[in-house]
């Protein structure tokens, strides 16, 4: 099974080399260019801000006081907006403050306006709605990990807060925090559904591109562009999984 | 109500040691409360300069709550904590002088062992070099000199109690807090310990306070011995005199192996006990009590015509206990030399009674 | 939940981590509040704009959800498509996780990697893919049964090249929903214990392991369920209909009804996980008084 599926992941390669260059190097400048600009662009974005967020969110459910029911609650939707999200939550933009959402109406109406959901601004609002979920369900378990000893420990040690995050809490969440954002980025710069449903292909991202390529039976060619683009992508996510695991290798010393 | 027989009754005085040159800690009317749960009664207790107190009781007796307060983890709702004479009771924990052990897991996995020991250094802003040195220094004191550069996974759960202890001792704390150091371990390695620990502590002369629900640990290590019993103190003494000379029947029971044995005060304020008649000293009114038996004052002796049965019989090594059942079902366990036992095994018919040592009588209801 | 620590806690050290130990808690509710409103809203906006209809309440968008054209049709294949992936996936990766934990333990880093994988790999990448093996596969085995089963892949109707995708998809999911439950349980010595009482392996495997396993089990046939219902970008780039790709059809001509049925999608979604929650937790709760 995962012979057929490298295979799968590989047959691009072998398909443009044995033809010609020409789509591989088509991709790397003009409007495919800008597609990758735009998709590195909103994904570094997107998985900054969602790994802050979500981050915040998890510490913030973690420590909540009698917070069993508020945490099941966010667990439990964060499950289903990280890995079901797409399609739903695009409408839901749409309803919410699309050309004819009920926020874009009451925003009208106190005269503010000019916010546009199918921008790249309105792309990161809907992908941070499935990237802050996702990032509290890698981090929850590392911030689980942090032991209240250690903390305290610290205290008793003569410790401030700041002492304590810097020396021992920082240099212990950071690979996870690191590592999880790593992943925001590759699910950010993978999504395509949300972005087909909500600006079709209007603005340059990577996935929008290739899906046109795929379905252009206009331009002959077009279909090895598709290619060569998923190849690009595939070779950005690898070269993310080089940094993850140096990363990872510099900050987690002290497991080896 | 509880009364001896045959010994005067000796008032519950602790007998504190002479000052060893540490500072002393008291808690006064100490009370916490977890919503409906009394984690901490009113509770008083006198730690000594240079004293090494065990705190001993079973899970949920507040004992580990009365360390976190002296510790600063824990804010009491009413009472004070007083170390050193100085009333501490709003103070941080970083500002109090005192220095923990945790149950397990404590160390900082990203630091190495000479890291962590420098740490309450470091955050005071000591020079490399002090730091270096002290670390050596504590290190060679738990044994671990050749470990310094090791991250914690890479010690044994013993090595890492040891680290612990060297980096709660590296800012020469004034009391040393405890926290079931040992409950994670081995019981080869917890035995070795607590007596390295014990070492130490007569070496420094720093107060300790060290939790355990274990009474053996508590017995064998501490100078004095507090008993607690839901956030109350029960009794506070040296090992000997807590095992001897038992105040409550809760400390009777939960200190050493102890048989229940029914017995009979009678008018003239002698009591029945196994066949036997003695005089009672203390306030047991007239009826039933029970005995509360050491195994060491249980006679058990081979007896065609004896009522009790043997049950088991448990060799270990110079002594060998025998447990044995009378006809009204009670079990009464007894330690007999091994050698003079063997013939006591399962089913032989045996005669029970006391020694002539003072045995502890409880009224029925109290128990 | 209780099964990080190796040790159990005594009692009164539990209520002390209860304890509220610090002061300083407003950022906290800030930020709750603020992500909350960010989470809500849209939900919120969205139930609203689906209830009206020039100017009146109507729940007329959620009730016509049935009967909608086109909706049992695609719904219908999602659900025979989650079903079969569900099957397959669970087939081929239970009896391999349990082989490895029980006897291949040195694999066990190299499977997680492998079944990871596809966590990085862009859906998007992976049908350009297929889309070039489905092309060029039935040329190349032109006239043989081969090709036969290259064009039953692609039915419409059903099609299993979708299942076959998703089981890829969904391994990471499963793996991690597995793997979860094979380490809270000692899985080698409940095997040996039924071995030892004289249990065939089939029988250990359907009377031992799958019970002890059931809530992992059902975790891991509810997220892949969740990800098929979801599935976009491959249905659609292959060309078939599935529920979602039926919601952006219909989005164009009838807004409201492409809205309701995302907001019931979501809330059924979660309300079934918070169910499975809710369960889990009783259960662990028994275990672990």
């Amino acid at each position: 099974m995962l012979a057929v599926e490298a295979f799968r992941a590989t047959d691009p390669v072998t398909y443009e080399e044995s033809w010609s260059t020409a789509s591989v190097t088509a991709v790397t400048g003009g409007a495919y260019g800008r597609a990758y600009l735009g998709s590195l662009q909103l994904s570094a974005i997107t998985a900054v801000l969602g790994s802050v967020l979500g981050l915040a969110l998890a510490v913030a459910v973690l420590q909540a006081r009698r917070g069993q029911l508020l945490r099941r609650l966010v667990l439990t939707a964060s499950g289903v907006l990280a890995n079901f999200g797409g399609i739903p939550l695009a409408f839901a933009f749409i309803a919410t403050i699309g050309n004819a959402g009920v926020v874009t109406a009451l925003l009208g109406r106190v005269g503010l306006d000019g916010f546009s959901l199918y921008s790249m601004t309105g792309l990161a609002l809907v992908y941070l709605y499935f990237l802050v979920p996702l990032m509290v369900l890698i981090i929850v378990p590392a911030l689980e990990g942090l032991r209240p000893q250690w903390r305290e420990a610290s205290d008793v040690l003569g410790g401030n807060a700041w002492q304590y995050w810097r020396r021992v809490g920082g240099p212990v969440l950071a690979p996870p925090v690191i590592g999880a954002t790593m992943l925001l980025f590759a699910s950010s710069f993978a999504a395509y559904a949300t972005a087909r449903a909500l600006v079709g292909s209007s603005i340059p991202l990577v996935p929008l591109q290739i899906a046109d390529a795929l379905s252009s039976n206009v331009l002959v060619g077009s279909e090895n562009v598709g290619k060569a683009l998923a190849l690009g992508m595939v070779v950005l996510v690898g070269l993310v999984l080089v940094f993850y695991t140096w990363v990872q290798r510099r900050t987690q010393r002290w497991l080896r | 109500m509880t009364a001896t027989t045959d010994h005067p009754t000796t008032p519950p005085v602790a007998a504190v040691p002479g000052d060893r040159g540490g500072v002393g800690v008291r808690l006064s009317g100490l009370t916490r409360r977890y919503g409906d749960v009394l984690a901490l009664d009113g509770l008083d207790l006198d730690i000594a300069g240079g004293e090494f107190l065990a705190l001993l009781g079973p899970s949920g007796c507040g004992k580990t709550t009365a360390l976190r307060s002296i510790a600063g983890f824990e804010r009491p709702d009413a009472g004070q904590v007083l170390i050193d004479g100085r009333d501490v009771t709003g103070t941080p924990p970083a500002k109090r002088g005192t220095g923990m052990v945790f149950q397990a897991y404590s160390l900082f996995p990203n630091l190495t062992a000479a890291e962590n020991v420098a740490y309450g250094l470091q955050v005071r802003r000591r020079p490399a070099k002090e730091r270096q040195a002290r670390a050596a220094e504590l290190l060679e004191l738990v044994g671990l000199a050749d470990r310094g550069g090791r991250y914690p996974h890479q010690l044994s759960g013993g090595q890492q109690q040891r680290v612990a202890l060297a980096r709660a001792l590296a800012v020469a704390p004034q009391v040393l807090l405890l926290d079931e150091p040992l409950s994670a371990l081995d019981a080869q390695v917890r035995v070795q310990l607590r007596e390295e620990i014990r070492r130490i502590q007569l070496e420094l002369g720093t107060t300790t306070v060290f939790v355990t629900h274990d009474q053996a640990e508590a017995l064998s290590v501490a100078d004095r011995v507090a008993v607690l019993r839901a956030g109350r103190l029960e009794q506070v003494a040296t090992p000997d005199e807590l095992y001897s000379r038992p105040t409550t029947s809760f400390v009777a029971r939960f200190v050493g192996t102890t048989s229940i044995v029914p017995a009979t005060v009678r008018a003239d304020g002698a009591v029945d006990l196994l066949d036997t008649t003695r005089p009672v000293d203390g306030s047991v009114p007239p009826g039933d009590v029970v005995a509360l038996l050491r195994p060491e004052q249980v006679l058990v002796r081979a007896d065609d015509h004896g009522t009790g049965r043997v049950v088991t019989r448990t060799f270990s090594g110079g002594t060998t206990r025998i447990t044995a059942v009378l006809p009204d079902g009670t079990e009464v366990a007894a330690d007999l030399v091994s050698t003079e036992s063997t013939h006591l095994v399962p089913g032989t018919a045996v005669d029970v009674s006391p020694t002539d040592r003072p045995v502890l009588l409880v009224a029925a209801a109290d128990l | 939940m209780t099964a990080t620590l190796p040790t159990t806690p005594s009692a009164d050290m539990v209520t002390a981590a209860a304890a509220p130990r610090r002061r300083g808690g407003g950022w906290r509710w800030a930020v709750l509040a603020v992500l909350g409103l960010y989470f809500l809203v849209p939900i919120a906006a969205s139930v609203w704009f689906s209830i009206r209809s020039n100017g009146e309440l109507t729940a007329r968008f959620y009730t016509g959800v049935p009967t909608a054209p086109g909706f049992a049709e695609a719904f219908g294949r999602s659900l025979l498509l989650a079903a079969l992936t569900v099957v397959l996936s669970l087939l081929l990766m239970l009896p391999t996780m349990v082989l490895v934990d029980l006897r291949l333990p040195r694999l066990r880093a190299t499977v997680e990697l492998l079944t990871l994988l596809p966590l990085m790999l862009p859906p998007i990448a992976l049908v350009v893919g297929v889309r070039s093996v489905l092309a060029w596969a039935p040329d190349y085995f032109y006239g043989t049964p081969l090709a036969e089963a290259f064009f039953a892949l692609q039915e419409p109707a059903l099609p299993w090249i979708l299942v076959l995708v998703y089981v890829v998809l969904a391994m990471p999911f499963v793996y991690r929903a597995l793997d979860a439950g094979i380490r809270s349980v000692d899985l080698r010595t409940l095997t040996e214990t039924a071995r030892n009482l004289g249990a065939s392996w089939p029988r250990v495997l359907l009377g031992v392991v799958l019970p002890v396993l059931r809530t992992a089990v059902l975790n891991a046939a509810f997220l892949t369920v969740a990800l098929v219902l979801g599935e976009f970008t491959i249905a659609s780039i292959l060309g078939f209909q599935t529920f979602p790709t039926w919601i952006v059809e219909i989005s164009g001509s009838q807004p409201q009804l492409s809205v309701s049925v995302s907001v019931l999608s979501l809330l059924v979604t979660w309300g079934l996980l918070l169910l499975i929650s809710t369960l889990d937790r009783r259960r662990a709760g028994k275990d672990t008084p």
